[in-house]
């Protein structure tokens, strides 16, 4: 067993360093805070640049035109681009182009893949309602067939980006009599399809996700990703994809520099008290055994495996720690730290300790809740009874 | 000893929650935040109704109440997120009342009473530092900078800490003087509070060091009660939800992870309640114990962030619109869990008397 990087590792995270640099620019910083996960000019431009690269395909097979690199590779791309909160990716890149690659058609895979990655294609994912949760397999947003066509009626909610984005990634029910797992299809639709409405839902932490609703929108049959009524394979599988950028420690990190660092140059009397250190060496420690977690998933992941019980771990413990860290900044600044982005001048690290608990609960509950991650590690991992 | 309430204070615990439950719908305190203001016809409402005169005494037109009294008072409004400065005024008009001269409260209480004069504490500086007042009082004129200045743009007094060559002490400054300059800030609570300039504007002595010292307890133990308020409302929120909320066809209530956060939370809001009411009947008391203020402020400022995210983990999705009430008390309980004392500061409290013999039975 070893514990250390290899060169070539280092080199490749040096790589990106150098190049973050270049491009970490308050405008691009700006965009990114302003579209809450959306697209830009500025940030598709960074896109391009990743392409160009070739890190958006790293650890494709070479045959799919990726590098073959190994996944630890991924992880150092996501850790470093976290850390420096840099737009790298949003679901369109790590859950529907994933998921189109697995499962997709040869001639999905040529329409829809190119256009993903130039930006011409975005994405919002459909698969909450209502009244389908964490019991997302209950959802009734139903497909009918007529001739060459899906017709589609329900209601969805949660849907982030559907506003902004060029095409719905919907889970819909296309055979009722079928149990609950095994009557659902993905299909994709155009946002701009006569019988979709969107509309915004105001949240808590400043940004918007929407409510849709589906009344007679007709899409061709082809737009099915993966065959009739095998939708829900598809849904776990962008799922667990959508837990790995989930668990990253490079942003949780950054809190934590950015408190020591504004503790260092505005407060150095409170780095010298003894309560304060105290509570920072307990998050350090955190931090290192989420680390922890997340290197071991990252190592699974490499070794060609797929984390269950250790994706749950790492997901839990990151979303967590994500609320600790944003609530232990407020407590350490003080009643600066409770200032909001509006008062920037005076607020340390410009409102980002109070924004970031605004925002920390829905990761708690999103991507599966942590409730459920929880059974999944007795379940899975330890074999406890049902 | 008596744990219990008494009939009047029960009462008027039922008596105000009405009022409120009437007087205040969530829409109006979310159009107060959203424009910045303070609800001011509910104050009217209030002074109406007679409460401001709580724990004022009964000489000075007040009702004679105690702290606990005051406490049972507050804590309905912090559970309500009603937007109106009931800490403030009441701990500057008890520094008053108990710190000036007896033709002097007349003066000041009265007016507070009618709901007329709003005074507001102004302690903090730039370094948010309880101990570090640099703000000056030199014959009769205050010189200096204030911070976190809660209701500052609606006072109509400030009650300053500032030094003068007695050291820190207690004056009162009429806050519509043109030396007063208040600049508002936007912090998570949604309140109004702000920074305040003051160049040159005269003030009056109200208290030395020890009512310094006697306005911070007062303010630290009712915050406490704030987050408790805001704990207990998020609380019911979350039961009531977890029982009509259904998934895999059951209420969500009867899921034993639910339940135990339910539970969970119910024991942080019972023990904090219980170090609540102890601070404030300290106070209550010829000795107000420090320990017991700083427990009470580090356990609730420890508690309201577990008890409001466990309050989100249940609620899922629907907790984070703004559609829902339940961020007002995510969001003020952290507020009030970082003013006039974070867990931090009560912690260092705590910590420095940490080798002297603890009377726990
Ligand atoms: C800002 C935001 C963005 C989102 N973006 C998207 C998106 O783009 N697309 C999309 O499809 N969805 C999205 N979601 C939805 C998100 O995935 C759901 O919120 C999540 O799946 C939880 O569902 P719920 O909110 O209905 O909570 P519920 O399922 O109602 O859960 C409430 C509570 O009950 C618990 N619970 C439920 N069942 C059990 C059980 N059997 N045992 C124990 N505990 C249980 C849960 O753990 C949770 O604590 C988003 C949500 C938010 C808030």
């Amino acid at each position: 067993m070893d514990f250390e990087w290899d060169a070539e590792h280092i080199a490749f995270r040096d790589e990106l360093r150098a190049f973050i640099g270049e491009w970490r620019t308050p405008e691009l910083l700006a965009e990114y805070a302003a579209t809450y996960g959306g697209s830009g000019a500025r940030i598709r431009k960074f896109h391009d640049a990743i392409g160009e690269r070739g890190w958006m395909t790293l650890c494709w097979p070479v045959e799919s035109g990726g590098q073959g690199k190994s996944m630890l590779y991924n992880f150092i791309f996501i850790e470093e681009m976290e850390y420096w909160g840099m737009p790298y990716g949003n679901l369109t890149f790590t859950s529907v182009a994933p998921a189109l690659n697995a499962f997709g058609s040869e001639a999905q895979k040529k329409e829809w893949l190119p256009k993903i990655y130039s930006g011409e294609l975005t994405f919002a994912l459909g698969y909450s309602e209502p009244n389908a949760g964490t019991d997302l397999a209950s959802l009734r947003t139903r497909a009918d067939r007529d001739g060459d066509h899906w017709v589609i009626n329900g209601q969805k909610i949660w849907t982030s980006l559907a506003d902004v984005s060029t095409h719905l990634w919907l889970a819909v029910r296309t055979n009722p009599d079928a149990a609950k797992h095994a009557g659902i299809s993905i299909i994709v639709v155009p946002t701009d399809t006569p019988g979709v409405t969107i509309r915004p839902l105001h949240t808590m932490y400043g940004g918007h996700t929407n409510e849709t609703f589906y009344d007679d929108v007709r899409v061709p049959i082809e737009n099915c990703v993966g065959g009739i009524d095998q939708g829900w394979a598809i849904v776990m599988h962008a799922l667990n994809h959508e837990r790995v950028a989930l668990a990253a420690t490079g942003g949780l990190a950054r809190i934590y520099d950015q408190l020591v660092d504004h503790l260092r140059t505005h407060r150095p009397e409170r780095l010298a008290n003894p309560v304060v250190r105290l509570r920072l060496a307990e998050l350090k420690l955190e931090l290192h055994e989420h680390r922890a977690l997340a290197l071991r998933n990252a190592w699974i992941l490499a070794q060609g495996g797929t984390p269950i019980v250790e994706a749950s771990m790492a997901k839990i413990s990151a979303t967590e720690l994500r609320t600790q860290l944003a609530n232990a900044a407020m407590d350490l600044l003080g009643r600066d730290g409770g200032l909001s982005a509006e008062s920037a001048e005076r607020a340390p690290f410009a409102g980002k300790a109070e924004f970031n608990f605004r925002l920390s609960p829905i990761f708690r509950f999103g991507g599966g809740t942590n409730e459920i991650q929880r059974d999944i590690i007795a379940a899975a991992g330890l074999g406890l009874p049902r | 000893m008596n744990l219990e309430l008494s009939e009047t204070q029960t009462l008027l615990q039922r008596t105000v929650r009405d009022f409120l439950r009437e007087e205040v719908p969530f829409e109006r305190v979310r159009s107060c935040e959203r424009e910045n203001q303070w609800d001011a016809a509910l104050w009217n409402a209030i002074a109406e109704q007679g409460w401001l005169g709580i724990a004022f005494s009964e000489n000075l037109g007040g009702a004679g109440g105690s702290f606990v009294d005051l406490g049972l008072w507050v804590e309905e409004f912090a559970q309500r997120a009603a937007i109106v400065p009931v800490l403030e005024v009441s701990t500057c008009g008890r520094i008053l009342q108990d710190f000036a001269d007896a033709e002097e409260s007349r003066r000041w209480i009265e007016p507070i009473l009618a709901g007329l004069a709003l005074p507001v504490p102004a302690i903090l500086e730039s370094d948010d530092d309880f101990e570090s007042i640099r703000a000056e009082v030199v014959d009769g004129v205050l010189t200096g900078a204030k911070t976190y200045v809660d209701y500052a743009q609606f006072a109509t007094h400030h009650l300053v800490a500032a030094r003068s060559p007695e050291g820190i002490g207690l004056w009162l400054v009429d806050a519509r003087n043109a030396g007063v300059q208040v600049e508002p800030l936007r912090s998570i609570g949604r309140t109004p509070v702000g920074s305040v300039r003051y160049a040159g504007v005269p003030a009056q002595a109200v208290g030395d060091h020890s009512a310094y010292r006697a306005l911070l307890r007062m303010a630290r133990a009712l915050a406490a009660v704030q987050c408790l308020g805001s704990m207990q409302t998020a609380l019911n929120q979350t039961t009531a939800y977890a029982k009509l909320r259904k998934q895999f066809g059951k209420p969500i209530g009867s899921f034993q992870a639910v339940r135990h956060h339910c539970a969970n939370m119910a024991i942080r809001i019972e023990s904090v309640r219980g170090l609540c009411y102890s601070a404030l009947s300290s106070l209550d008391s010829p000795q107000p114990s420090d320990e017991r203020i700083d427990s009470a402020k580090a356990s609730a400022s420890l508690a309201a962030p577990e008890v409001t995210m466990l309050a989100h983990q249940i609620h899922g999705g629907n907790g984070v619109i703004e559609e829902n009430d339940l961020y007002f008390f995510t969001l003020r309980a952290k507020e009030r869990s970082l003013a006039w004392g974070s867990s931090v500061e009560c912690l260092d409290n705590i910590a420095q008397g940490v080798a002297a013999p603890t009377d726990w039975l």
